[in-house]
């Protein structure tokens, strides 16, 4: 679902590349976690997958397609994360001006699925991670569990073949971290979707099928 | 795009007006405002074009040709038309003869006095039936019987009902010492509602007060076949001097000629306003993808392509240009149906006073004023569009807006070399501009070099703020002033909106405050010299009654010295207005003390016929002192020497002045239509009092110099007017993109402000940075404003103004208004900048520094 080989990425300007021939691949409807000490490049790798920061070398080949990330260009880029890939981050970002469920449809409306579908595929999607009745609230009213909640539906709700999600629990207290990254799993492996999370948590680590680590010298 | 797409577009978009209001209404109206200027010029203009050749029709009927005397003293010999009649191209000649003559009436005096004025001037046209049914029918009288004139006139409703007066009733019509007693003996059915004329048969007009073997001119029609163009071409070696055959439309494309470089002037007016939505389409558009830079990141990675995060904000800037557009068409519509209403159709220019247009709206033009208002809105759009296409993903998703656009090949290696060469550059081209002509006798180069001024000031801003921030960087500042400092140097983009804004503004408000005051200086002194005498009379466009001027003659008449004038008009080019011929009372050697002369006066021999041209004539017809100019006097061209150029403010299509003697010398007919009287000393009430006794009942203008010249000064004020409330509009908007840009620039760096006021900087001092930031920003932009306002003025004073009208002046800057100016707009920015930074500081820290975003 995700295969990554020789890939390597350093930063404009700075002194030593990020990383060097990294390669790895996650299964379908493997999860994997990936983790690693701050600032050793965990964000920059997720970026690279998602086409958001350009790789150097090397070659990212995403979905059923196994489309190479790095040779598209950047409307190829946009329409291949539209497609097959859920992106959920520490910050929420979800849309302050749009409604949940506006938030929510709009990969809907960005990968192009018939409008008909929509609004059974958000309630549903709602009432599998606990917003049941949310559909109309306006997201400065959530809580931060609640946001990410959104997120985590609006990553689900386009059915993509991946899942990249950053420290998604990160600016969450324990016991809501917890909440929300069970629910994560539970969804991903309802959707058979793969996934790779960025995790500081040990125990987060531990319920994923598999544990990388990043460290300066490579993966390990 | 499918439809899907369209939905999202359609949610951001709603999303984004409800968020911001004011600022979208409000560059909504700008845009609004700018469409229906010019709307409403074109409206008004079209209308009293058609009006006009309505008219034209109506009275002169549609003619291959016309032939007429370039003076309108001379008149064309009958013989002549005789012999064009006989040209067997022609199909039929109708003779014409048309003069202005005054109403008197038995019962018109005791009655309402106020109906029409009494005496006033009325178009008397004479006319031979048999011809004019041919050419003119518009004028034919009322055929009831026969088709042949009684001894009488007949009147056009319109006339009738201002006279209120009947068929039937006995009327005298007077034109200097030549009267006519007769009646009204029918109607002119086929008048337009608002002509006053009337008509007589052309033999009876011709024994009373034309020229025995002469008429004013023949309108011809040609046989079905002869191309009108080559006829004229065929006919015009052979004409006699100072006769001329013009094309009908020559007269449209004259009057069309009257208005266009005030219409056009109008026109750029409104074109400043359609900018000026640009502007703040552009400011607010700018400062909405800055505060969505982590939206547009998001949707990014949702899969929004970059050509959709283009294309959004150009929705985005439609969405304020299409309904902007459609508001700025009702509004233009409405506007010229009101001016119309109120003050005809001469757009306040006065050029076609007493026509009544009808504004009709076509869908051309229309759709045209709509497009260039959504394209000033997409314009205003573009660069914030480039701007949120260009934004990195990843890096806007963690730490928001990137004010700087990623280095595209190097252009920014070097940003302070290359604003120098691109400043230095455009300052020449914007010089070379101003030395270049008029372009199809309009000052467009001028108007370039102003925009060229405005894009130069805005250019330089960057530079200018550098230079502030690198000397304020070098001194020791208090903490807000720091934080000040630093908000710029971290949000350049930000603060070079702010000041562009302001630049534009203040730029364009300085320069007409300029120009106007320049001009209105210019008037003041002018009208010193051409208002010598302390009395003046006038009669409209016909002459004085010679009753007046008896009694002037007599020596009982309290006056000194009394100074008369004629007026007449030359056509030179029968595509331009006619050049206003002023034959005047006066000696070769008073010239000087009579005529404001703007160059040099040539003495010329006393053998040669010495004329007086104003710049306007100057320029129009590239004459010089000195030179032989051929006139077409009184039927024939005069060879005359032109002694000087003297400045005048009035007669825009230029006019000329030649000594009374010289004119009587040269076989002229002194019709006196004005006087400059002197009392005696000691009389003045008296001689008033004279006047009013020996004028009542003509219809005259009295006044004294001293209301010629209030009046004259507050005519300018009030044309001045609209310009007043548009700078006041422009500075207006200038303070609010500066309040929209601080706001947003705060807004952008709340997370730091809040993390400063977690340190300890309290609200008072966070308010005190804004407001100092505020005060540099306004500071540089009104600095820059300044500078530039004032090159704009003297290209207006210096160029435009000469290129347009024909009017030069002295430039004159009134420093006491524009620092004034400057002081009350630098306060209104501190205050704007107040309110942007309570918008930031009522963000309570914690939630601030405890939301990522
Ligand atoms: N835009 C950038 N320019 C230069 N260096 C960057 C940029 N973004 C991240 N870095 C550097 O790259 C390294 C990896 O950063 P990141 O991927 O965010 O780490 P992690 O997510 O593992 O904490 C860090 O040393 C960081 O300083
Ligand atoms: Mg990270």
């Amino acid at each position: 679902m995700l295969t990554i080989s020789h890939l390597s990425k350093r930063h404009p300007n700075a002194a030593r590349a990020v990383f060097d021939e990294l390669a790895f691949a996650v299964a379908a409807g493997e999860i994997v976690a990936l983790v690693g000490e701050s600032g050793v490049g965990k964000s920059t790798l997720l970026n690279c997958i998602a086409g958001l920061e350009p790789a150097d070398r090397g070659a990212i080949l995403i979905g059923r397609e196994a489309q190479d990330i790095v040779r598209l260009d950047e409307s190829a880029r946009a329409a291949l994360r539209a497609a097959s890939i859920g992106f959920v981050f520490q910050a929420f970002h979800v849309l302050p001006t749009l409604t949940v469920a506006q938030n929510i449809a709009v990969p809907l409306l960005l990968s192009g699925v018939a409008p008909g579908e929509h609004q059974a595929r958000i309630e549903a999607l709602l009432a599998r991670v606990g917003l049941a009745g949310f559909a109309q609230r306006w997201p400065p009213s959530l809580s931060g569990g609640e946001l990410q909640r959104v997120a985590i539906a609006r990553a689900l709700v386009h059915r993509p073949a991946l899942i990249l999600a950053d420290e998604p629990t990160g600016n969450l207290d324990p016991r809501t971290a917890d909440e929300v990254l069970a629910l994560l799993l539970e969804r991903v492996r309802e959707e058979h979707a793969s996934a790779l999370i960025v995790t500081h948590s040990q125990h987060v680590a531990q319920r994923c099928d598999r544990i990388l680590t990043l460290t300066p010298e490579g993966l390990a | 795009m499918s439809r899907l797409r369209w939905q999202l577009a359609w949610w951001l978009i709603r999303a984004q007006f409800l968020t911001r209001r004011t600022a979208t209404a409000l560059a909504m109206l700008a845009i609004a405002l700018g469409v229906a200027l010019g709307y409403a010029i074109h409206l008004i203009n079209a209308a009293a074009l058609a009006d006009f050749s309505q008219a034209m029709k109506s009275v002169q009927g549609e003619p291959d040709a016309v032939l007429a005397a370039k003076d309108n003293a001379a008149r064309v010999p009958l013989a002549l038309i005789n012999e064009i009649a006989r040209d067997p191209a022609v199909a039929i000649v109708a003779p014409v003869i048309e003069t202005r003559v005054r109403v008197d009436h038995a019962a018109g005096h005791t009655a309402d006095q106020a109906a029409i004025h009494p005496g006033a001037p009325v178009k008397l046209i004479g006319l031979d039936i048999f011809s004019a049914a041919a050419v003119m029918p518009g004028l034919l009288p009322r055929q009831d019987g026969g088709s042949i004139f009684e001894d009488g006139v007949h009147a056009s409703p319109a006339l009738l009902a201002r006279l209120q007066l009947k068929v039937g009733a006995g009327v005298t019509l007077t034109r200097g010492a030549a009267r006519w007693r007769t009646r009204i003996v029918g109607e002119l059915p086929a008048a337009r509602p608002g002509d006053l004329l009337l008509v007589a048969d052309i033999a009876w007009v011709q024994a009373r007060f034309g020229p025995p073997d002469a008429v004013s001119e023949g309108r011809l029609r040609l046989m079905p076949g002869t191309r009108p163009a080559s006829w004229r071409e065929s006919w015009s070696g052979r004409l006699p001097a100072g006769l001329t055959l013009r094309a009908a439309a020559d007269d449209t494309q004259r009057v069309s000629n009257i208005s266009r470089a005030y219409r056009v002037n109008l026109n750029v007016l409104a074109l400043v306003a359609l900018l000026t939505g640009a502007f703040l389409v552009f400011a607010t558009q700018l400062t909405a993808v800055a505060q969505r830079s982590t939206q547009f990141a998001l949707l990014g990675v949702l899969g929004l392509s970059p050509r959709m995060r283009l294309l959004q904000v150009l929705f985005e800037g439609l969405a304020i240009g299409v309904p902007g557009a459609a508001l700025g068409l009702a509004l233009g519509y409405g506007l010229a149906l009101a001016f119309t209403r109120v003050m005809g159709g001469d757009l306040g220019g006065g050029f076609f006073s007493g026509s009544t247009p009808v504004i009709a709206a076509s869908l051309l033009p229309s759709l045209g004023f709509f497009a260039l208002g959504c394209a000033a809105s997409l314009a205003g759009a573009l660069y914030p569009a480039w701007l949120n296409r260009v934004q990195p993903l990843a890096q806007a998703l963690k730490t928001g807006f990137a004010q700087r656009p990623p280095a595209v090949h190097g252009l920014r290696q070097r940003p302070r070399r290359t604003l120098l060469i691109a400043i230095v550059l455009l300052a020449l081209a914007a010089l070379g501009l101003t030395r270049l002509p008029a372009l199809y006798e309009l000052p467009l180069a001028g108007y370039g070099a102003i925009a060229l001024v405005l894009v130069l000031g805005i250019a330089a801003a960057p530079l200018v703020t550098q230079i502030v921030f690198g000397a304020f960087a070098r001194r020791a500042l208090s903490a807000p002033q720091r934080v000040a400092v630093q908000n710029i140097v971290q949000a350049p983009l930000m603060a070079q909106v702010a000041a562009s804004g302001l630049i534009v503004s203040f730029a364009l408000t300085v320069s007409m405050v300029t120009m106007v005051s320049s001009f209105r200086l210019a008037v003041d002194q002018w009208l010193d010299t051409v208002l010598p005498a302390p009395l003046y009379v006038r009669s409209k466009g016909m002459p004085l009654p010679q009753e007046l001027l008896a009694a002037l003659d007599q020596p009982a008449a309290p006056f000194a010295r009394i100074e008369r004038t004629a007026h007449g008009a030359l056509s030179l080019d029968p595509q331009r207005p006619a050049v206003v011929l002023l034959v005047r009372e006066m000696r070769r050697a008073d010239a000087a003390a009579r005529l404001p002369f703007s160059g040099p006066v040539v003495a010329v021999a006393a053998d040669r016929v010495v004329v007086w041209i104003s710049e306007a004539m100057q320029e129009l017809y590239r004459l010089a002192p000195g030179q032989t100019l051929r006139l077409p006097l009184l039927g024939r061209e005069v060879d005359t020497v032109i002694g000087g150029v003297w400045r005048d403010y009035s007669r825009q299509f230029g006019a000329v002045v030649i000594a009374a003697a010289d004119y009587l010398a040269l076989g002229g007919h002194f019709e006196v239509s004005d006087l400059a009287l002197w009392p005696r000393r000691g009389e003045e009430a008296a001689a008033k009092a004279w006047l009013a006794a020996h004028a009542a009942g003509y219809g005259l203008d009295i006044a004294e110099s001293s209301e010629i010249r209030a009046l004259s000064l507050s005519i300018f004020d009030k044309s001045f007017a609209v310009t007043y409330a548009l700078e006041a509009a422009a500075m207006l908007i200038g303070l609010f993109g500066l309040a929209v840009t601080l706001a947003a620039s705060v807004w952008l760096r709340a997370r730091e402000l809040a993390t400063l006021s977690a340190l300890g900087f309290d609200r008072a001092m966070l308010t005190r940075a804004v407001m100092f930031e505020g005060a540099l920003i306004a500071g540089i932009g009104l600095g820059i404003g300044l500078a530039c306002g004032i090159a704009i003025g003297a290209i207006l004073t210096h160029v435009v103004n000469p290129q347009a009208f024909h009017w030069r002046m002295e430039l004159t800057i009134p420093w006491l208004q524009v620092l004034l100016g400057a002081a009350l707009t630098l306060a209104a920015g501190v205050i704007a900048s107040r309110f942007a930074a309570r918008l930031a500081t009522r963000l309570p820290a914690a939630q601030v520094l405890a939301s990522a975003q």
